[in-house]
């Protein structure tokens, strides 16, 4: 069971993230002060670090970082932020951040970057494939077999493949797979990348057989092997 | 403000401090020419007065008397009284009245006043003393000549008084003038701050320096009233756009409260409650972004951007979906050199996205969509081109605002807010959204002008008559 730290000064809030990552299946701690949570922090290992960038108390959220960075804690971090503006963002992940979330979020979006910041964060250092089931990327050549047959991707699909794959087993939101994908930030939710995952579902298994890319109700998709 | 308050005006003020100034100067100039002048005169007697000395010295002693009984026959009105005295004073001959009187100086010219003549006239003297001891004084009545200097000062004092008057009255005309104007302008004023917001104030035809305030002040007004009508239009729009999906989130939930009785059924309930809710959150956080963008706050994170990728890439986000409507989506650009500007990449893509994809959302079934990447003189850009019916003229400026929808997009999905946010990204980006007319459908263009000095100031200028101001 991972274990998250909530650093939320908002009780609110801080409440409804605990709610939400408890039903993920994380072991939650939180603090509501900058101080408190860089002791936290320091004291225990935690798999991840969920930080709101406005606290109150003399020590505030991207301060708190620093100083958790320069103690030697490498723990990803998430920070949550009511500023949107790109800079502000550049900002956060400039002082060792590993995301970043603008609030009002939908918690599916914050477990699912969670699950990928904890998933990198233990992932070994060089794969050169990827397995889920039959198909098979190999990141080397940069090719995809299903069941031993090739399947010819072009260069986007096959990108959004392997972000799928990287990350299987875990819900990845529209956005991150834009990010990841397209390399661009999108804030305002898109429909028209649904298409480029039914291209690639239909690529992947012509027959509609064994789905392996699922839609997540809401938010995002997940690959998953066949059962 | 009444006519008593006339002395507190700016310009009666300056109308009398310039008044001042030129009465100071005025008494300066008639106070030089009043001593110019009778200093001449007084030196014209003077100078009389020493020929005639310079002739009487000439003269024999023994004609003395002769010389002045002469004289004096030739002067019945006693104009220049002259006398001669002897060595204690008694008057011996000449039209001089009385005897000697005291004299201050010899052969030099003085001021006496002639007592022995009616009215006591003042005159100017010579003395000259013989060496018999007998003294000669030669006079010339000067009344005449300070008649004429009192002329002269009467003459300068009634100018100033005139000056006095006309300077006065003119400062109050101009005084009033200005306050009657200062009174129409501040009654439209408080007109405009009860709450009339169409009242402009009052031009007048003078060019003056009032006039000019008055058209800058008047084209504030215009841009808040711009402003106001705009903020009521959205706050409209937000109210009307929200309502519906409350509406239907209300209908759902009751639906589900009269009808439902399975965990699916709630769930499903449920769900689509979060996603009315959801779509909500979008909207407004989507309004939050453009006045984010509108505010410019994300200039800092401009970074050097390739237009042309940029517009690749969301051709080829769009790509399959076209593909999907049967809409051919087509890439074209007319030189190969990089667009590169000063940009947010994710922006610049987002605003582009936008707009590729209302036009594969407008486009016919089967029709065709151009994303054209040009550049000529005046810069460079991105022009999207379809073969939907195309944007009505009038429709131009407002397609670009928060939540408008026109006609033909009334019953296609979206908030109406895809062309302001890429009307937003453009003016951050000094950048026009512009429509062009062509026969085939319409036509959008993402223009970048070139940076000039001139381009820069009239950046909300619209290109041509067919622009959009961003």
């Amino acid at each position: 069971m991972p274990n998250v730290l909530v650093i939320e000064d908002d009780v609110q809030t801080l409440d409804e993230i605990v709610e939400a990552l408890t039903d993920h299946g994380c072991a939650v701690d939180t603090a509501q002060t900058g101080r408190d949570g860089l002791m936290l922090a320091i004291a225990n290992a935690y798999d991840a670090i969920v930080l709101d960038r406005m606290l109150p108390g003399g020590l505030e959220g991207l301060s708190m970082l620093a100083s958790l960075r320069s103690a030697g804690v490498v723990t990803p971090v998430l920070i949550l932020s009511a500023l949107s503006a790109v800079d502000e963002r550049v900002r956060g992940l400039r002082a060792g951040g590993d995301d970043y979330l603008t609030k009002p979020f939908e918690f599916i979006e914050l477990t699912a970057r969670l699950d990928a910041l904890m998933r990198r964060r233990d992932a070994p250092p060089s794969v050169q494939e990827y397995r889920a089931g039959p198909l098979q990327l190999d990141l080397l050549k940069r090719e995809v077999t299903c069941a031993g047959r090739p399947v010819p991707l072009l260069p986007r699909e096959y990108r959004l493949l392997e972000y799928l794959m990287q990350n299987q087993g875990q819900v990845v939101s529209r956005t991150m797979l834009f990010e990841a994908v397209w390399d661009y930030r999108l804030d305002e939710r898109t429909n028209v990348i649904d298409v480029h995952i039914s291209r690639l579902r239909k690529k992947l298994d012509p027959a509609g057989s064994m789905p392996m890319i699922h839609t997540v109700r809401g938010s995002g998709y997940l690959l998953r092997a066949p059962d | 403000m009444r006519l008593t308050e006339l002395h507190r005006t700016t310009s009666f003020r300056l109308a009398t401090l310039f008044l001042a100034m030129f009465g100071f100067a005025s008494i300066l100039l008639f106070g030089y020419l009043y001593v110019e002048i009778t200093g001449f005169e007084t030196e014209r007697v003077d100078e009389w007065l020493r020929r005639e000395h310079a002739e009487l010295i000439r003269e024999k002693p023994d004609d003395l008397v002769a010389r002045f009984e002469h004289q004096n026959q030739y002067d019945p009105r006693t104009q220049r009284p002259f006398g001669l005295f002897d060595a204690s004073g008694h008057h011996l001959a000449g039209g001089y009245p009385g005897d000697r009187p005291a004299i201050p100086a010899f052969d030099k010219p003085f001021s006496l006043r002639l007592h022995g003549l009616p009215h006591n006239p003042p005159g100017r003297c010579i003395a000259a003393r013989f060496p018999d001891e007998r003294v000669a004084l030669q006079c010339q009545n000067t009344r005449e000549l300070d008649h004429f200097d009192e002329e002269l000062l009467h003459a300068l004092l009634s100018a100033a008084v005139l000056t006095l008057v006309v300077g006065l009255l003119g400062a109050a005309l101009i005084g009033v003038g200005s306050v009657r104007r200062l009174d129409a302008v501040t009654a439209s004023i408080k007109e405009i701050v009860a709450g009339n917001l169409s009242q402009r104030l009052p031009m007048h035809s003078k060019q003056d320096d009032l006039d000019r305030l008055v058209r800058v002040v008047n084209g504030m007004l215009d841009e808040i009233e711009r402003l106001m009508r705009e903020v009521k239009g959205v706050c409209d729009a937000i109210a009307h756009d929200l309502r519906t999906p409350l509406t239907r989130l209300i209908a759902g939930l009751e639906r589900a409260q009269r009808r439902a009785q399975t965990k699916e059924e709630y769930r499903e309930a449920l769900e689509n409650t979060i996603a009315e809710a959801g779509g909500m959150l979008r909207t407004f956080n989507a309004l939050l972004r453009i006045s984010e963008i509108e505010s410019g706050v994300r200039r800092e994170s401009f970074e050097p951007v390739d237009l042309s990728a940029v517009a690749m890439d969301a051709v080829e986000l769009y790509e399959p979906a076209a593909e999907d409507k049967g809409i051919t989506l087509a890439l074209e650009r007319s030189s190969p050199e990089p667009y590169s500007m000063q940009g947010d990449p994710s922006l610049l893509f987002e605003a582009l996205a936008n707009l590729v994809e209302n036009a594969t959302k407008f486009a016919p079934l089967g029709g065709h969509v151009c994303v054209h990447l040009f550049s000529n003189a005046g810069g460079f850009g991105v022009s999207i081109r379809d073969d939907c019916p195309g944007i009505a003229l009038k429709e131009r400026q407002a397609v670009l605002g928060r939540f408008y929808r026109g006609e033909a997009s009334r019953h296609t999905p979206g908030n109406g807010l895809g062309l302001s946010l890429a009307n937003a990204v453009a003016g951050m980006h000094g950048m026009e959204i512009r429509f062009a007319e062509v026969h085939t459908g319409c036509e959008v263009q993402l223009f970048k002008p070139h940076e000039s000095p001139d381009a820069r100031n009239n950046r909300r200028e619209p290109a041509n008559s067919l622009g959009v101001s961003s």
